[in-house]
C-alpha cells in the first residue's frame, strides 16, 4: 500500500515540478515586453504586447489589412512592407512573395511576429478601413447564378467609400468549413447611400464563400464585413470613360455610374457589358431608365451566344469585339479604361484598349478581384 | 505507403473548406502519396507524361482564353468553353503564386464527350502529378483525358 | 559506481565506435525524414545534441537521487520520458524565440524529439552501463554529436544525389536506406577500437 502511495506521490511530484518549471520558462522566454509598431515613419505608433502576429496586432488596433484566410498563411493577401529587420523570410511566406517583393521587404503580416520594435509601411487608404456589422436586408436573384445582397449597417451605422471600392465579407464557419473566411466583393450601390451597401455576387462552382451565400444565407441574418478597400475608383479627369465588365463585374461600374449621375458629372461614359445569352443579363431596365435621365451614359450590352428565343436585337459577339467596333467609330478624344471582370477578360480588354491609344497607366481595374 | 509530414500538411490543405468548398480529395480516403502514385502508374501505362497532359490542357485554354463565356471551336473537332470568375486560388502544395478561378470545358465534337478542368488543375498535374481524389468534382481521369482530348 | 573509462574516451566512443544511429540504429525515423536539407538536418542535429546532453544529466540525477532512494527503479521509463518531454517543450520555446525559420522547418520533428529513441536509449544506456555523472555528461554529448554527424553527413550525401539519375523505384526512402547501410558499414570499421562498458 505504502509503495503505491510513494509511487504516486513521487510521480506526481516530479511531473508537477517540471510543469511549474515550464510555466516559469514560458513567462520568461515568451515575454517580449511592450513593443512599438511604427507605421509610415511615425504617422501612427502603436504600443502593443509583443509576440503575436502583425496582422492580429493591427486588427486589434482597428487597422484591417486585407486577408482572405484569416491569418492561416494560405491566401497571401495580407502583404505588408516591413522596414525594420524581423528575421529571414519564413518557409510559410516564401510561396506568396515575388522576387521584387522580397527585395522591397514585403512580408505576410500573418506570419511576421512583432517581437521587438518594428516599423512598417501601409497604404493610406487602409486607415479608413473598419469592421462593420450588418443585417442581410434583401437577397435578389438577378440571374440564375447572380445574386444581389443588400446589407443594412448596424454598427457603425454609416460607411464612407469611393464608388468602385470593395469590401470583404466574413463568411462564418458552416458545414465542413471549420474556420471563417473572407472574400472580396465590390460595392454596387452609390456612395451617397451611407446606411446600407449592395453587393453583386456570382456563384462560383465549389467556392467556399459563394456556396454559403447561395445555399445558407437568409434574409434577416447578421453578417460582418471589413472595408472599404481598393484603388479602383473614378479618376477626376474629363476623359471619356470606357467601361467594360462581365457578370458580377457589373457591381463597381454601376456604383461609379450612379455616383457620376448623382454628382452631375458631364463626361461621356460607354459601358460595355458582356454576357452569353439573355438569361445572363440583368439591370437592363435600370440602365434604360438611367440613360433617359443621364444622356452622357451609353449602356451597350453584348451577347456572345444569344438563343433564338431571346429575340435579341442588341449587339452580338464577344464584348471585346463589340467594344472595338465602337472604339473605331467614336470621335477621337482623351479616354480612360475602367475594367471589371475575370483575369482573362481583363487581359483581353487591356490589349484592346492599348491598341486604341489608352496607355496602361490609364486603364484601371482591381488587381485581385 | 507512409507519407512524410510535408504531404500530411498538403493533404490537410486539400480538405473541404480550406481552399475550396469541396476540397481536392473527394471521397478518396487514400493517402495523398498513394493517389499520386496510382495516377503516375496509369499515366505511364498510357504512354504519357504529366507534362504532355498538362501541355494539352494548357493548349485548349490558350486557344479560348480570349473569349471567356462563349464557345470556341478548336482544330475543327473540339469546342472549348472558358468560364472565369473573379478571384484566385493558391496551390495546396504551397507553390508560389495564385491561380485564377478559371474553368475550361472541352467537348470532343465527334464523341460528344466532355471534360472540365481549372487552371489550377493544369498546374497540379504539371508540377505535382496530382489529378485530385476520386469523387472530387474536378477529378481528372488520365484515361479520359487521353481519349477525349485525343492525345 | 562507474566503470573505469576516461569520460573523454567515452565521448569519442559515443561519436564514432558506438554511434547512436549507425551502430545502434536508434532514432531512425527523423534521421531519414529530416535529412533532405543540410540546413534543417544541421538544426535538428544540434537540437538533438542539446537535448541529449542535458537530459542525460537530468535523468542521471533523477534516477540516482530520486528513484533509487525511493526504490522506484521500475519507474525509469515513464519518468525519463516525462523529463525528456518537459525539456523538449523548453527547447521548443527557445528555438521559436531565437530562430522562427528553424522552428517552422523542424516542424513536427521538434516535438518528436521527445520520442526520438536515441535520446531515451542514451539515457537508459548510462544507467545500464553504470556511468558516473561526468561520464553520463560526456556520453550524452558524444551520442548527440554522433547523431548530428550522421544526419549532417546523410543530408549532404542526399543533397548531392538530388541531381543524379536514380532508378525510379529507389527514389526517396529506398536510396536513403541504402546510403545509411553503407554509412553504417563504414562505422563498423571503428567498432571494438574503444570500449564503452
Amino acid at each position: 500500500m505504502s509503495a503505491l502511495i510513494v509511487t504516486l506521490l513521487s510521480l506526481s511530484g516530479i511531473t508537477t515540478l517540471l510543469a511549474v518549471l515550464l510555466v516559469l520558462a514560458d513567462r520568461i522566454i515568451n515575454n517580449y515586453g511592450e513593443v512599438e509598431v511604427n507605421i509610415n515613419e511615425g504617422k501612427k505608433k502603436l504600443k502593443v504586447k509583443g509576440g503575436s502576429p502583425l496582422l492580429f496586432i493591427l486588427a486589434e488596433n482597428k487597422i484591417f489589412v486585407p486577408s482572405a484566410c484569416g491569418g492561416r498563411g494560405s491566401c497571401g493577401m495580407c502583404k505588408v512592407k516591413v522596414l525594420s529587420d524581423v528575421g529571414p523570410i519564413l518557409p510559410t511566406e516564401e510561396p506568396y512573395l515575388s522576387p521584387d517583393e522580397k527585395k522591397e521587404g514585403v512580408r505576410l503580416s500573418c506570419q511576421v511576429k512583432a517581437k521587438k520594435d518594428i516599423s512598417i509601411e501601409l497604404p493610406e487608404w487602409l486607415f479608413a478601413v473598419s469592421k462593420f456589422k450588418a443585417v442581410v436586408e434583401r437577397i435578389t436573384e438577378l440571374t440564375y447564378d447572380i445574386r444581389e445582397l443588400r446589407l443594412r449597417l448596424l454598427d457603425p451605422l454609416s460607411i464612407e467609400f469611393k464608388a468602385g471600392q470593395y469590401v470583404q465579407l466574413i463568411i462564418p464557419p458552416y458545414d465542413q468549413v471549420k474556420e471563417s473566411v473572407m472574400r472580396a466583393y465590390s460595392i454596387s450601390s452609390p456612395p451617397s447611400q451611407k446606411d446600407a451597401i449592395e453587393l453583386i455576387i456570382r456563384k462560383v462552382p465549389g467556392g467556399i464563400a459563394t456556396t454559403y451565400i447561395f445555399e445558407h444565407m437568409k434574409e434577416g441574418e447578421e453578417i460582418e464585413f471589413v472595408g472599404p478597400f481598393g484603388e479602383f475608383y473614378l479618376r477626376p479627369t474629363s476623359a471619356r470613360v470606357i467601361a467594360i465588365a462581365g457578370g458580377s463585374g457589373m457591381a463597381p461600374i454601376k456604383s461609379i455610374i450612379m455616383d457620376m449621375y448623382e454628382k452631375g458629372i458631364e463626361r461621356e461614359i460607354y459601358f460595355f457589358f458582356g454576357a452569353r445569352s439573355k438569361a445572363d443579363l440583368f439591370y437592363l431596365d435600370f440602365y434604360d431608365e438611367l440613360q433617359k435621365k443621364y444622356p452622357y451614359l451609353h449602356f451597350i450590352p453584348a451577347l456572345s451566344d444569344p438563343k433564338p428565343e431571346d429575340e435579341w436585337e442588341g449587339e452580338v459577339g464577344l464584348v471585346t469585339d463589340v467594344a472595338e467596333k465602337y472604339l473605331k467609330s467614336l470621335p477621337p478624344s482623351d479616354q480612360e479604361g475602367y475594367l471589371c471582370g475575370s483575369p482573362g477578360m481583363i487581359n483581353a480588354c487591356v490589349k484592346l484598349l492599348t491598341r486604341y491609344g489608352i496607355s496602361e497607366d490609364r486603364i484601371y481595374y482591381d488587381k485581385f478581384a | 505507403m507512409k507519407q512524410t509530414p510535408d504531404y500530411d500538411r498538403v493533404q490537410e490543405r486539400m480538405k473541404p473548406g480550406v481552399i475550396t468548398h469541396f476540397g481536392f480529395l473527394g471521397s478518396d480516403d487514400r493517402k495523398l502519396i498513394d493517389i499520386i502514385l496510382d495516377d503516375e502508374i496509369t499515366v505511364r501505362k498510357l504512354g504519357l507524361t504529366h507534362k504532355k497532359i498538362a501541355d494539352r490542357l494548357q493548349y485548349f485554354y490558350d486557344k479560348a482564353e480570349h473569349a471567356p463565356g462563349s464557345w470556341v471551336v478548336v482544330d475543327d473537332s473540339f469546342s472549348v468553353f472558358v468560364d472565369d470568375t473573379r478571384g484566385y486560388l493558391p496551390c495546396p502544395f504551397e507553390h508560389p503564386g495564385l491561380f485564377p478561378k478559371v474553368n475550361v470545358t472541352v467537348v470532343n465534337r465527334k464523341t460528344d464527350e466532355k471534360i472540365t478542368y481549372s487552371v489550377l488543375s493544369i498546374h497540379l498535374i504539371r508540377e505535382h502529378g496530382f489529378y485530385q481524389g476520386k469523387g472530387s468534382p474536378f477529378r481528372l481521369e488520365p484515361r479520359d483525358i487521353k481519349r477525349i482530348l485525343e492525345l | 559506481m562507474g566503470v573505469p573509462i576516461n569520460p573523454f574516451v567515452l565521448m569519442f566512443a559515443a561519436v564514432f565506435t558506438s554511434n547512436m544511429v549507425l551502430s545502434n540504429f536508434l532514432g531512425m525515423c527523423s534521421f531519414i525524414s529530416v535529412s533532405k536539407e543540410l540546413k534543417t538536418a544541421n538544426g535538428l542535429g544540434l537540437a538533438v545534441t542539446f537535448v541529449m546532453t542535458i537530459t542525460s544529466v537530468l535523468n542521471y540525477i533523477v534516477y540516482y537521487y530520486i528513484l533509487v532512494p525511493l526504490g522506484l527503479e521500475y519507474l525509469i521509463y515513464i519518468v525519463f520520458i516525462i523529463v525528456i518531454a518537459a525539456f523538449v517543450q523548453l527547447l521548443e520555446m527557445i528555438i521559436d524565440r531565437i530562430s522562427p525559420a528553424l522552428y517552422i522547418n523542424l516542424g513536427i520533428f521538434l516535438p518528436l524529439i521527445t520520442v526520438n529513441c536515441a535520446i531515451l536509449g542514451g539515457a537508459l544506456f548510462l544507467i545500464i552501463r553504470n556511468y558516473s555523472l561526468i561520464q553520463s555528461l560526456t556520453f550524452g554529448f558524444g551520442s548527440g554529436i554522433g547523431w548530428w554527424l550522421a544526419i549532417v553527413a546523410l543530408a549532404a550525401i542526399r543533397q548531392r544525389l538530388r541531381e543524379n539519375d536514380i532508378p525510379v523505384a529507389l527514389r526517396g526512402s529506398g536510396i536513403t536506406l541504402i546510403i545509411i547501410g553503407i554509412m553504417a558499414l563504414a562505422f563498423i570499421g571503428f567498432s571494438g577500437v574503444l570500449r564503452v562498458q
